[in-house]
């Protein structure tokens, strides 16, 4: 008993809160579960693919799917060839990309020692009408001669929606996360200057944050994407162009209130250097706002680039992006699955950030009210 | 206090030029614009009109543009000047140049209006112009430039007019678009902008402020708990996609015929009766005015509701039940009035996002507002408004602010800014 609560007492704060996070059941199950999700994404080329996983053709094996898991990271895709032709396997007539749902069936007609094994789900996020098989606008459930059936039909190029769906969360997901930390970068030494130096340079600087939430940032981005092909990068940067601010906001205000504190000015009286007292002692007092406001930097950084997508401003295509979905939903309002699927997506996946950040303020920042009656 | 805004005020000057510093240079930096888009659309045209002629004297196919005409047009869109200059005509710091002829030296040129100028050249190499009738000396009105054209050392004399207009003077030019005055062109969209921007506005506020109390009041009941949860749902959505679902739900595409697809007004409406007038406008907005509800719809309401419940725990409440106080009268009169200052502090921050936000729900919903003119703009490269747009986004984000602090210095008499 005496020992339980002596381990309740030694607890750091840190353990206390993640035990509170811990008992508020929705935020912490869409953590599990949207954290489950991301780490699959990962794995999206051997689960959502039109290449096959195995091919056993006259012997000889190869794995295409796996290939493409490999080239789907960055900087290694250089060094990969996804590209495998038809003729090499059998498929004749097609010195392109071999189509392996079609060379499944032929093998089996065939009744050869030769075999195909697809992904779980045997649709590409980017093959278009241009392959055999694919039309525009198949609805939802419905399927083309002798293959699986297609979950969320397609759209206007013949490309899977599903698939384009799957993949669409990778990229949101990994591009909100990159912005955000690239916010954090930029606005916390900022802030923390800010605050913590004050006098001329929280003046000066405050003058130039106020310049800069001014500028009317997206007309910039448009301009500058509409002659600068986009990239993912380039897009992250010219969103976190003005995405720190918010950050530098809480953190000026933050060290602004630490630096008065005696442990601050102990620190200055023993001569610790003004970068080790910004970093080492006042920054990890100064965490609870910028660590409450993550998940709701997030939502922002995702919702911003399915705006830009939108607009036709984003990730250059055929990039698989819910902004785009949405935007061939809009200019086919009555194919009501492009505009639902990625909607499901967008919306399900918002909403569970969003239940993790009201789990995280409830934790880290507790209000009680008390009320008379 | 009269200091502080005069000061805020101040700071807003340096913000503002900033601001329209790096937005005109981004943007006239940026290639492919108006002049670029004339010269292709000249070679293009010229190609396909003369043919032949032409044909020879290019080799790949698009045809020449005599270099006079390349300057003349360059001119025309005031690209013969480096940025800092267009930057300070436009702001109505340095001479703008109208009325542009070309001339011979000592030659009559008819400049408009029956007038006749002669321009002869000094011994010191400067020009003087004449008018042709009455012999008077015209150099303070007309300005002379002898200017090369191009590589080849051909040179143009011109005479031409200077005044000094820009923004500072109220020009803000003319649009290359459309061809009319920019004021006038957002002169007639802003009615249209503003027609749901205020309804949704203050049907927001409505809406928000009487859901907060209740949720406040209510704190832990069923029914907050229900509202928290449409609460957290519309935060996860944003307001332009959910106009989009709306149209595909209750647009008649697929599924119920209720509202219409967009626009502002069905094709019959000159025809119809006042009252029907009213109706239709109506059955247009209900799908616009929902998307832009939605988008403040969540911050507002629980500000209020933590606002609300922050003050009711205070001690001033406290010591009202204990005298006896009704309760309706303490909720209302007492904990009321200090709860709706964050509320009232935010208009100015929510007068920002009705401009932005309406750029996405105009174009979802294909209304031809404000927002849709200046996305327009800026795929066609519409400068002028461009720029019209950049003055009117940086007024009303800098004004937003002085606003909000303004109302609150104004509603709540503790607030003291220094």
């Amino acid at each position: 008993m005496s020992q339980t609560s002596q381990k309740s007492g030694s607890q750091s704060i840190g353990q206390r809160r993640w035990k509170k996070f811990k008992t508020i059941k929705r935020g912490y199950y869409s953590l599990i579960l949207l954290t489950i999700l991301y780490g699959l994404s990962f794995l999206l080329p051997i689960l959502v693919n039109d290449k096959a996983l195995i091919v056993r053709y006259n012997g000889q094996y190869s794995f295409p799917a796996f290939t493409s898991l490999v080239a789907s990271f960055p900087l290694v895709d250089q060094f990969v060839s996804v590209f495998q032709s038809g003729e090499s396997l059998g498929q004749t007539g097609n010195p392109g990309q071999a189509r392996y749902r079609d060379l499944q069936q032929q093998y089996e007609q065939e009744n050869s020692d030769n075999f195909v094994v697809m992904p779980l789900y045997p649709y590409g996020p980017i093959e278009d009408i241009t392959t055999d098989g694919n039309t525009a606008f198949m609805e939802p459930w419905s399927a083309s001669d002798g293959e699986g059936s297609r979950i969320m039909g397609t759209d206007e190029n013949g490309r899977d929606v599903f698939a384009r769906m799957a993949y669409g969360f990778k990229v949101s997901i990994s591009f909100a996360l990159i912005l955000v930390f690239l916010e954090y970068l930029i606005g916390i030494p900022i802030g923390g200057l800010l605050g913590f130096k004050s006098g001329w340079y929280d003046l000066i600087g405050q003058r130039f944050i106020e310049m800069w939430s001014t500028l009317p940032i997206l007309f910039l981005i448009i301009i500058v994407v509409s002659f600068i092909q986009p990239s993912f990068i380039l897009l992250v940067l010219l969103l976190a162009l003005t995405a720190w601010i918010p950050i530098t906001t809480y953190i000026r205000a933050e060290f602004y209130r630490e630096k008065s504190k005696d442990y601050v000015a102990a620190a200055i009286s023993i001569g610790v250097p003004t970068w080790k007292i910004m970093f080492k002692h006042i920054l990890p007092n100064s965490l609870v706002p910028i660590i409450t406001n993550f998940p709701f930097a997030v939502v922002a950084g995702i919702t911003s680039l399915v705006a830009l997508d939108f607009l036709g401003f984003g990730l250059p295509p055929p990039t698989p992006s819910w902004g785009q979905m949405l935007s061939s939903g809009l200019q086919n309002l009555t194919k009501w699955w492009l505009v639902f699927s990625p909607m499901f997506a967008l919306f399900a996946t918002l909403i569970m950030i969003v239940f993790i950040g009201e789990a995280i303020r409830e934790a880290f920042d507790p209000k009680t009210f008390s009320r008379l009656r | 206090m009269l200091q502080y805004f005069i000061r805020r005020l101040l700071f807003a000057v340096p913000t503002f030029f900033g601001c329209t510093i790096i937005v005109f240079f981004i943007v006239n930096l940026a290639p492919g614009g108006p002049y670029e888009q004339q010269v292709q659309a000249l070679k293009a045209g010229s190609g396909f009109g003369i043919g032949s002629e032409s044909s020879a004297a290019s080799k790949d196919g698009a045809a020449t543009i005599p270099p006079t005409a390349l300057a003349e047009l360059k001119r025309y869109y005031g690209f013969d000047k480096p940025v800092y200059v267009r930057y300070l005509i436009w702001l109505g710091l340095w001479p703008r140049e109208t009325d542009s002829y070309n001339v011979k030296l000592g030659e009559p040129r008819n400049v408009g209006q029956g007038q006749y100028v002669i321009v002869e050249r000094n011994a010191n190499g400067s020009y003087s112009i004449i008018d042709k009738d009455s012999k008077q000396s015209l150099t303070g009105v007309w300005t002379a430039e002898n200017s090369v054209l191009d590589s080849t050392g051909i040179t143009q004399l011109r005479v031409f007019k200077t005044e000094y207009a820009g923004i500072l003077t109220g020009h803000f030019g003319n649009s290359y678009e459309y061809r009319e005055p920019v004021i006038d062109l957002i002169a007639s969209r802003i009615p249209i902008s503003l027609q749901f921007g205020v309804i949704g506005l203050v049907l927001s506020y409505v809406i928000c402020v009487y859901l907060g109390i209740q949720k406040a009041l209510r704190h832990g009941s069923t029914f907050d708990l229900i509202s928290s949860s449409s609460i957290l749902i519309s935060y996860s959505i944003p307001g332009w996609a959910l106009g989009l679902l709306l149209l595909v739900l209750l647009g008649g595409g697929s599924f119920f015929d209720v509202f219409p697809l967009g626009g502002l007004q069905s094709r019959e409406y000159e025809t119809l009766s006042l009252g029907e007038k009213i109706l239709d406008r109506a059955h247009h907005f209900v799908l616009p005015v929902i998307a832009s509800t939605i988008q403040s719809f969540a911050t507002l309401t629980l500000l209020m509701k933590n606002s609300l419940l922050e003050n009711l725990s205070q001690d001033y409440i406290r010591t009202a039940f204990a005298k006896g106080l009704k309760e309706k009268r303490i909720i209302w009169l007492h904990a009321m009035r200090n709860s709706v200052i964050p509320i009232a502090a935010n208009i100015g921050h929510i007068i920002g996002i009705a401009f932005v936000g309406s750029f996405f729900i105009e174009t979802t919903f294909n209304i031809e507002g404000i927002g849709k003119l200046s996305y327009y703009a800026i795929l066609s490269r519409d400068y002028t408004v461009v720029f019209a747009f950049t003055v009117i986004g940086v007024m009303v984000n800098l004004f937003g602010a002085i606003i909000s602090d303004f109302v609150l210095a104004m509603i709540d008499p503790r607030i003291r800014f220094r």
